[in-house]
């Protein structure tokens, strides 16, 4: 009998190892459709490859994903890979030897030309020649009105240029003297992530896309910057611009005029069904200097985000992931699915182009066709391994002391200069 | 027998020991192994610095800051909460019935999150909240309650309070029902009322509470995070910075852990010294006047 038993349990251990798993841990961004996404990739990958094991997760924000990412690597619990890596981060990780790059697995080549991306990868590489980041999205930021409001202004179309804004903001006061034109309080917090969704917005827009950073040095459009800031002063102190904390602003029609990422259609859809595209509101590239040619492109800051592999899994984790990745991004129906359930442009060469994409923004979410006509003028964020101090000192030492009148826009912006010297070493 | 007393004695112990030991002793070590190093914690190298982290720490402008807004917090937190938790404490010992529910609702603040917390003051105190419209209804006007710096510091101030009243009200409610009956009673009949039984019999009897409730607050101070972290992010301008702001924004936002467990060694310090000086006066007083 305990013979039997012996061969019983010995039949189960090799049973079991001949369906050994490799358990893989993604980490997705912290927002929910992105989540989703990655679930049901998994769960469609794990289907058809039962031995892989794939636990989708959101990134713990602790209070930032950087953070929550720093603190399991620190702490050895760090994912397989993970998603929502901008490449100022990526950098740090690859200084840190935490990442490992993707252009080092076989079939990568074949990989960049089934996502078709071949083009957009370029601005993804690091300065060892590698690829850390495979980019997942590009969301090139622009600016929404209130449409709806503005034709009761007398306006059938938004303000292009700064002084066309003012006049707009003038006229909207004379109209609602409580309404404002834009809302953000963030302009007086000095969180270093917030500059991502004010100054580079304009800065970009009305430097031609000039980098504010190459390299080690400054090669920001000085005039450019000083030109954003005064215009960001007159802006609060016309009372167009509030940097207060408001309930809501723009959703509600107190705001007319809000820097927008695709994120927020989702969540509109399911709160404010009556913010309709076209109807209620539109979208146009950031407003620019008066001198600025109306025939010419504006660019943009891009919200760009991809995905890391992490050194501490294994070569058998590591490998197992890059297959995972290979097979999600090898069929464009998954970048279809992507944005079908995110609402966000999947970061691809022929994502303004393929009829596959194209027909279903058209038909179902128009909001995103401006995105995709903008995403070649969107300059992703400062890739410096030092990026939080220096957009920390962007807020604080410059922005903030500008708009309450403590600095002139040229003061802060030499300021700003001045102290990030010692940070580009 | 002996041995099993003292057994007993460290095994019911022992839960405290060891979450002393993780949650204290072990990162305290850890901390001080990190603070000669620049180091981000996943680097395979870390470079040693010797005592650069704290002399860089020492001249910090933004350390500066969050040493004196301590301080700042403390003016206003200290009083406040002392007399607002000795006021809920006699309150609820004076209530004819249901004594410990109140005591109990009380302390619910001190249960709640910092960050919910946070953003509900955040929408009371947002430009459009009915309460600054009405501000501006009755005098023009409304502070910017989170983009001032002296008022930002007293909604902070404020939050904490109301926070942790509760929770010393009933530090103060056990020492009131420590003290007997009948000395109140003794002195009604030599005449004292109401305040001077309070003067004369509730303070001095209730020093052993105060001076607990005191070294508690002080050492809050120097531990503030959530609250000016989810309304203010420091700011204006550092007005409303911390120490814990400033480790955590050093370690895990700028990577720096070396130099923020240099900073958190300089905070460790400085809570360390307040205490004791607090203390010192604290009990110089109480024995000046016989409390002790």
């Amino acid at each position: 009998m305990r013979s039997l038993a012996k061969v019983g349990l010995g039949l189960l251990v090799v049973g079991l190892g001949a369906v050994a798993q490799v358990e893989l841990t993604f980490w997705s961004a912290p927002n929910p459709p992105q989540e989703v996404f990655w679930r049901t990739m998994a769960n469609a990958y794990m289907a058809l490859y039962p031995h892989v094991r794939i636990t989708v997760s959101p990134i713990p924000e602790t209070p930032t994903s950087e953070a929550g990412i720093l603190a399991a690597l620190a702490g050895g619990v760090a994912p397989t890979a993970s998603e929502n890596i901008f490449i100022g981060f990526g950098s740090e990780l690859m200084r840190a030897k935490a990442v490992v790059p993707w252009n080092a697995f076989p079939g990568w080549e074949e990989f960049l030309q089934n996502r078709r991306i071949s083009a957009t990868i370029k601005a993804w590489e690091f300065p060892d020649g590698n690829y850390y980041i495979i980019p997942m999205y590009v969301n090139a930021m622009l600016v929404a009105w209130r449409i709806d409001i503005l034709r009761e202004l007398g306006y059938e179309r938004p303000p292009r240029t700064y002084s066309e804004v003012l006049a707009l903001g003038e006229r909207l006061k004379s109209v609602y003297p409580d309404k404002f034109l834009w809302l953000r309080s963030e302009l007086e917090v000095p969180t270093w992530w917030q500059r991502w969704f004010d100054f580079f917005v304009f800065y970009y827009a009305a430097s031609k896309g000039q980098p504010v950073i190459t390299g080690n040095s400054i090669t920001a459009d000085d005039e450019a910057a000083v030109g954003v800031l005064r215009f960001f002063k007159t802006l609060r102190d016309k009372k167009l611009l509030i940097t207060e904390p408001l309930a809501l602003g723009f959703e509600d029609g107190k705001t007319v005029m809000t820097v927008l990422g695709p994120w927020a259609f989702p969540w509109w859809r399911e709160n404010y069904p009556e913010l309709v595209f076209g109807k209620s509101f539109v979208l146009t590239p950031p407003p620019v200097p008066d001198w600025y040619p109306a025939d010419e492109p504006v660019y943009t800051f891009a919200d760009a985000k991809g995905i890391v592999l992490y050194a501490p899994a294994t070569p058998e984790q590591q490998k197992a992931m890059w297959d995972f990745i290979r097979w999600v991004f090898a069929d464009p129906e998954h970048d279809l699915v992507w944005i079908k359930i995110t609402g966000m442009l999947p970061a691809r060469d022929d994502v303004g182009t393929n009829p596959l994409f194209t027909s279903y923004v058209m038909e179902q979410e128009p909001a995103l066709l401006p995105y995709a006509e903008s995403i070649a003028y969107a300059v992703p964020p400062i890739a410096h391994p030092e990026f939080v101090e220096i957009q920390e000192l962007m807020g604080l030492e410059c922005i903030y002391p500008v708009l309450i009148g403590e600095l002139t826009p040229e003061d802060g912006w030499s300021l700003w200069k001045t102290l990030i010297q010692g940070l580009l070493r | 027998m002996r041995w099993q007393k003292e057994l007993r004695g460290w095994l019911l112990a022992s839960p405290y020991f060891l979450s002393a030991l993780l949650f204290f002793l072990i990162p305290l070590g850890w901390s001080l192994s990190l603070v000669f190093f620049e180091w981000n914690l996943i680097a395979p190298v870390r470079p040693f610095v010797g005592l650069g982290n704290f002399i860089e720490a020492f001249k910090s402008t933004r350390v500066h800051h969050a040493f004196f807004n301590t301080y700042k917090f403390m003016a206003i937190f200290v009083p406040g909460v002392l007399a607002a938790s000795l006021g809920l404490a006699l309150i609820v010992q004076h209530l004819p019935r249901l004594k410990h529910l109140y005591a109990v609702g009380f302390f619910l603040p001190y249960l709640a999150s910092g960050v919910a917390i946070g953003l509900v003051v955040r929408g009371l105190l947002s430009y459009d909240s009915p309460f600054n419209e009405f501000l501006r209804k009755i005098f023009g006007e409304a502070p910017r309650w989170l983009r001032d710096p002296v008022w930002a510091t007293v909604v902070i101030s404020l939050m904490i309070i109301w926070k942790f009243s509760g929770y010393y009200a009933l530090i103060f409610l056990a020492g009131l029902q420590g003290i007997p009956r009948e000395l109140y009673e003794a002195a009604a009949l030599d005449g004292a009322g109401p305040f001077t039984q309070f003067r004369k019999i509730t303070l001095p009897l209730l020093y052993p509470a105060f001076y607990t409730v005191l070294v508690l607050a002080v050492g809050l101070c120097f531990g503030i995070f959530t609250e000016p972290y989810v309304l203010t992010g420091g700011g204006p301008r550092f007005a409303t910075h911390t120490w814990q702001l400033e480790i955590y924004y050093q370690a895990f936002e700028r990577f720096r852990a070396g130099y923020g467990a240099a900073v958190a060694v300089f905070n460790a310090v400085a809570t360390f010294l307040s205490i004791l000086v607090i203390r010192g006066v604290v009990e110089s007083w109480g024995a000046r006047k016989g409390f002790r």
